[in-house]
């Protein structure tokens, strides 16, 4: 530590901390432009220029760069210092005379209009951008261009858009003081990986209030560092040591006996349905979203707001996205009138717009769900029996301000109709994971038609599969509400313990059997064990049966080339044998 | 090697050359095969001479015969004459300026009669591109000297004790620097030695003539030091301009090498160091050593402030010491000779303090209204006007002095009154200019001083690297005032402003670059200020420079109506017929001042 004098007060620093550090304990303010803790100290701007004195020798120093010393003498407000700064304020208010910060700062000290001119320039040449981009961000997509006068920042080469090095992470633009660098496509910027209201403002965050467990998680694609080994700065600023940016992803195996696949579902995309304006049209939401919004820990906490924060006058709810629609998926996702009818409740709850409702049917078989309906309908929600055909961007009437119109066929009444509303929530098809037919492939499982994965019995063992030990429970085995997944749940962990209760299972003794001595290794029969008790043997180079999973299917024993896999109870002769006896 | 009765030392420094004295050395080849004489008379390309004013430059040796601006077609007449006849042709002797007697020896001839050859030793004695020539001349031993019978320490107290201060400009003890670059902690005990030959100020060319004359003297300094330091390598910044001094060095690195003086085990006493070069792209500013640095890592060439010194963390953040070429190539002979040698040679006293007094010789490039053009080293301490008038022959024309600018675009200009200050690091900086790297520039009463700080200021504005405020846009601002005042438009307040803007750049620039840049301005405005005031509240310009206060015009007594100032005119502002009076059109004119020398009559007046 060193103790060193400001202004007359005394002040302890780091040894090699720089004088400003000490200002700042001090809460003395040295006005500077080109300063930012997270980068190397730069001294260009030399407006925190201050007077030290060290014995005799007085020195004009800039304060960000100068490391304090021991018995060091700071003055902030000499003659002299204070001189140079309003000379370099003046000069600056020159160059960049429409700049707030540079006015601010040049009307503080005194200069209301420079004696050299009225520059128009905006980039005031404190390096920020050009630095943040290459010492934290490690991206060097920014330079300085020229020299002298004719300086500017500039991108290498200027090259720009595609071609460049730019991550679009916005670092530059944060740091600029006076508003020279711009995002042209807000969209674009990867730091914040949504602009839309909805989501984490930052690469690193709590993804929402009431995550489990609630600590913050680093977006992969938006974390500059991951992009580029730069940045870091959450590593540097976490007391506790917890962010440990070198980790990576794991692969564990764990032996187990019984699997429940519980996978889930995906959501329809419905940009798929270009119609409906999704990703093109402001406020045009899925339900996903919507629920989101409707949360009371959610981004707009439980409001429901428009992306301009105003609050909308009218709601639609288009049913049947992508369900029950030959294009897409024929099935009906089970769970989307429910929640659109909950949906409109708690806009009417919490608001004054007007709701609409476009569906098919209104599916509400459930216990105390026609109730639901009877009461959505008692508190005034539009519903419109008709499949909305689009969502355009129109005028609403004499006000010039952009609103979303429905189009749909209102069948109940005979006619089309066009009904403009400020928001859209689109009850997208619940569907497949995307990866399901890998899983499927992974566990054995079938699937089927619509991509659900495929139970033993569809009445009496519908949480079975066709391989014993892998269960499967909730929406990965198709489409339904949270009531019906919990119990599928509850019934498939009780499989579970029950078993594991038993402590061994019970097996057929027809069984198939390899003769290792005939087989060739082919591995034929490998992928055609529809329950995939065949495996290969590396070391003895033949396939073995698990005694366990085969089902006695003979499915093996037919396709082998070799004839080397014997069904027990089914051998050739014993075949031939019964064969003979029924011939004869 | 057989021993020859004459060599004739062709100067290849780049005037010379440039004047074509490799075409002369190409004749003088062929005339001396053509006689038979190519037993008994060599010919050697030498480094640059210092007179470059006369060029190309012969020197008979060992007679000591001086021949200046020779062209190809004299050397047959010159062959016959003098190596075949044994006498020297007069009319290629130098004759003073004013003078009719030709001066045949060079040791007479006053321009390198009252010089003294340290950096400049073997100027004009030696083949640059030979090792040997250098050998010769007593080279390598300094360093032989220095490996197998000194200790580092014993060496960094032989040239603290010299007093020997950084040729560059800023004067800072060499023996400090290499003795703090020695103490910088250093994790892995790596510590450079950099030479910087990034001259880079109009019109000096002290390190271009060492380099392309003697590059051998550059890697023994630096063989010395990188020794004395404990450094094991070295990297030379030389500029991309100076392709001569390029190749010289590159031919001296691989003699060396091959001669076993750089590389591993120098010497066989263990010692290993050497040397890379680098070629700067043309930056002024990179000839700062921060900057320089930055540009050696492969960075844009800008500064960084220095309140942790380059001898701690400088080049790749390792204890870097940076020389000029010119104090590099004073190291041997310290060595070889010691300290006292040196110290018997310039002002002051340095035994106790280091910046005390300054020391041994310091190379001038004489440039401007001057007779005698040339590179020149004089001892510390000699006066201004024994080196205008009795080394640089005086003004040319016989026109008056103005002014003596030294240091560069960062020095100042030095009025007729200071003409017997004796020169050293310390009187110039107290007289408001600097050393510098020694560019000398003479002024007479034709150059405008305001339009001359404007030209240093113009210069400087282009060179600036641009980073930091008050240098930006100090220069920026300070031109355009200078600017207004040359059109005659300068205000009430502007010789104030100015003042104001460079007490700013002096106390917040970011390097020596800015802090030095009002120098020109500063120095013209405390000793020609009447000038600045001329050019405000009369619009006038007395020496005629600034074009917007001055108008040509046509004296009718004197005209005569020969059109010739018609015929020169480029914009045709004149009319007249011939042998009646010629008008000048102020509307046309463009001041150019092309009448005004064609007429033969003094009939064109400048008002």
């Amino acid at each position: 530590m060193v103790t060193f004098e400001i202004d007359g007060q005394q002040v302890q620093v780091e040894e090699g901390e720089p004088i400003i550090k000490g200002a700042e304990k001090l809460g003395i303010k040295i006005p500077t432009l080109c300063h930012c803790e997270w980068l190397e100290p730069y001294g260009a701007c030399r407006v925190c220029t201050v007077e030290v004195v060290m014995g005799k020798r007085h020195r004009m120093v800039t304060a960000c760069n100068y490391p304090a010393r021991e018995g060091l003498r700071v003055l902030t407000q000499s003659e002299r210092a204070v001189a140079a700064r309003r000379m370099v304020l003046e000069m600056q208010l020159a160059r960049c005379s429409t700049v707030p910060i540079i006015q601010e700062l040049a009307r503080e000290h005194g200069i209301e209009k420079s004696r050299f001119g009225e520059g128009t320039e905006t980039c005031i040449m404190c390096g920020l951008c050009v630095r943040i981009c290459s010492e934290l961000v490690g991206a060097h997509a920014l330079c300085f261009g020229q020299r002298g006068t004719e300086r500017f920042i500039s991108t290498p080469f200027q090259r720009e858009g595609e071609e460049g090095p730019c991550i679009a992470c916005g670092a530059c633009v944060d740091v600029c003081p006076t508003g020279h660098i711009w995002m042209e496509d807000l969209s674009a910027r990867k730091g914040q990986p949504q602009d839309f209201y909805l989501g984490p403002k930052s690469a690193i965050a709590i993804p929402t209030q009431q995550a489990v467990p609630k600590a913050p998680r680093i977006d992969p694609d938006a974390c500059i560092y991951l992009q580029t080994r730069g940045c870091s700065i959450c590593q540097q600023v976490c007391e506790p040591e917890a962010v440990d940016l070198s980790q990576h992803d794991e692969e564990f195996e764990i032996e187990v006996g019984q699997i429940l696949t519980t996978t889930g579902f995906q959501l329809f995309d419905p940009r798929k349905m270009s119609q409906y304006g999704y990703g093109r049209l402001d406020n045009v939401l899925t339900s996903l979203e919507f629920e989101m919004m409707l949360n009371s820990t959610g981004p707009t906490g439980g409001k429901v707001l428009m992306k301009n924060g105003q609050v909308p006058r009218a709601i639609g709810i288009l049913h049947c996205i992508g369900s029950r629609d030959e294009n897409h998926h024929a099935y009906c996702s089970r769970v989307c009138c429910m929640y659109a009818m909950k949906f409109a409740h708690l806009v009417k709850d919490r608001s004054d717009a007007e709701v609409y409702q476009f569906y098919i049917d209104m599916e509400a078989y459930g216990k105390g769900y026609h109730e639901f309906y009877s009461r959505i309908l008692a508190e005034d929600v539009n519903v419109i029996r008709g499949k909305a055909a689009e969502v355009t961007e129109q005028m609403w009437g004499d006000e010039a301000e952009g609103v979303l119109h429905i189009r749909c066929e209102d069948t109940l009444v005979g006619k089309f109709r066009d009904i403009p509303v400020d928001m859209v929530v689109l009850c997208c098809a619940i569907e497949p994971q995307s990866d399901l037919g890998n899983m499927a492939h992974i566990l054995g499982l079938t699937r089927s038609p619509d991509g659900f994965l495929l139970e033993r019995h569809p009445k009496l063992d519908p949480i079975g599969t066709n391989t014993d030990g892998i269960y499967i429970a909730g929406t990965c085995q198709g489409p339904k509400d949270i009531p019906d997944t919990v119990a599928q749940a509850q019934a498939a962990a009780a499989r579970i313990l029950a078993l594991i209760a038993k402590g061994k299972v019970l097996i057929d003794p027809i069984k198939a059997s390899i003769d290792a001595e005939h087989c060739s290794g082919c591995r034929m029969c490998n992928s055609l064990c529809p329950y995939q008790a065949i495996t290969f043997d590396e070391e003895e180079e033949v396939s073995v049966v698990n005694d366990t999973l085969c089902k006695g299917c003979g499915t093996c024993v037919a396709a082998c080339p070799s004839g080397a896999i014997r069904g027990a109870g089914f051998t050739d002769n014993q075949i031939l044998a019964e064969l003979e006896g029924i011939l004869i | 090697m057989a021993v020859k009765r004459l060599h004739l030392m062709v100067c290849a420094g780049t005037g010379c050359v440039s004047n074509k004295s490799m075409e002369v050395k190409a004749a003088l080849e062929t005339e001396i095969e053509k006689h038979g004489l190519a037993a008994e008379v060599d010919v050697i390309p030498t480094g640059c001479n210092g007179f470059c004013g006369v060029g190309p430059i012969l020197l008979v040796q060992p007679d000591g015969i001086f021949y200046q601006q020779l062209r190809p077609r004299d050397i047959p007449h010159l062959v016959e004459e003098h190596l075949l006849k044994g006498r020297p042709v007069q009319r290629h002797l130098y004759t003073p300026p004013g003078e009719k007697g030709t001066i045949p020896l060079m040791s007479d001839i006053p321009f390198f009669h009252a010089q003294v050859l340290i950096a400049l030793r073997n100027r004009g004695m030696i083949d640059p591109e030979k090792i040997e020539d250098y050998i010769a001349r007593e080279g390598y031993q300094a360093a032989a000297k220095a490996l197998t019978t000194m200790s580092p320490q014993e060496v960094l107290d032989v040239v603290k004790a010299s007093g020997l201060r950084g040729r560059g400009g800023g004067g800072f003890p060499t023996g400090i620097k290499w003795e703090s670059t020695k103490r910088a902690p250093s994790e892995n005990g790596t510590r450079w030695v950099i030479c910087n030959a990034d001259e880079g100020d109009p019109g000096a060319f002290m390190d271009r003539s060492i380099i392309e004359g003697d590059p051998h003297s550059v890697l023994e300094g630096m063989i010395i030091g990188a020794y004395a330091i404990g450094a094991t390598r070295g990297f030379i910044y030389v500029r991309q301009e100076y392709p001569l001094a390029l190749k010289r060095f590159m031919i001296a690195l691989n003699q060396a090498r091959e001669s076993g003086l750089l590389g591993e085990d120098i010497l066989g006493t263990g010692f290993s160091f050497d040397i890379e070069v680098h070629r700067g792209a043309g930056a002024f500013v990179c000839g700062e050593s921060t900057a320089l640095m930055a540009s050696l890592e492969g960075n844009v060439g800008e500064p960084r402030a220095k309140y942790i010194h380059t001898v701690e963390r400088g080049l790749w953040n390792m204890p870097s010491c940076l020389n000029n070429v010119e104090t590099w190539a004073n190291v041997p002979p310290i060595i070889l000779h010691g300290a006292e040698w040196f110290t018997q040679l310039g002002t002051g006293d340095v035994s106790e303090n280091p910046w005390g007094g300054s020391k041994g010789t310091k190379v001038f490039s004489l440039a401007g209204k001057i007779n005698n053009t040339g590179l020149v080293e004089v001892p510390m301490g000699i006066t201004l006007r024994e080196i205008v008038f009795d080394i640089g022959g005086g003004i040319a024309n016989g026109k008056r002095l103005k002014s003596v600018q030294t240091g560069g675009p960062s020095g100042g200009c030095l009025p007729e009154e200071l003409l017997d200050l004796e020169v050293d690091f310390d009187t110039l900086t107290a007289a408001g200019s600097m050393m510098g790297s020694g560019g000398m520039l003479v002024m007479d009463e034709d150059d405008c001083m305001v339009d001359f700080a404007r030209f240093y200021i113009d210069f400087l504005m282009a060179e600036s690297c641009g980073k930091c405020t008050p240098c930006r846009e100090g220069l920026r601002n300070m031109n355009m005032i200078l600017q207004r005042i040359c059109d005659g438009k300068g205000q009430e307040g502007d010789i104030e402003l100015l003042e104001e803007i460079s007490a700013c750049m002096i106390d917040a620039a970011l390097c020596a670059l800015g802090t030095s840049a009002p120098n020109p301005v500063l120095s013209t405005i405390k000793y020609f200020r009447e000038e600045y005031e001329e050019h405000i509240r009369e619009g006038k310009c007395r020496a005629g420079v600034c074009k917007a206060l001055i108008t040509y015009k046509v004296d009718a007594d004197k005209c005569s109506g020969c059109t010739l100032c018609a015929r020169a005119c480029p914009v045709n502002a004149i009319t007249g017929e011939t042998k009646k009076l010629h008008v000048i059109d102020p509307n046309v004119c463009d001041r150019c001042g092309a009448c005004y020398d064609a007429c033969t009559f003094d009939a064109i007046i400048r008002v």
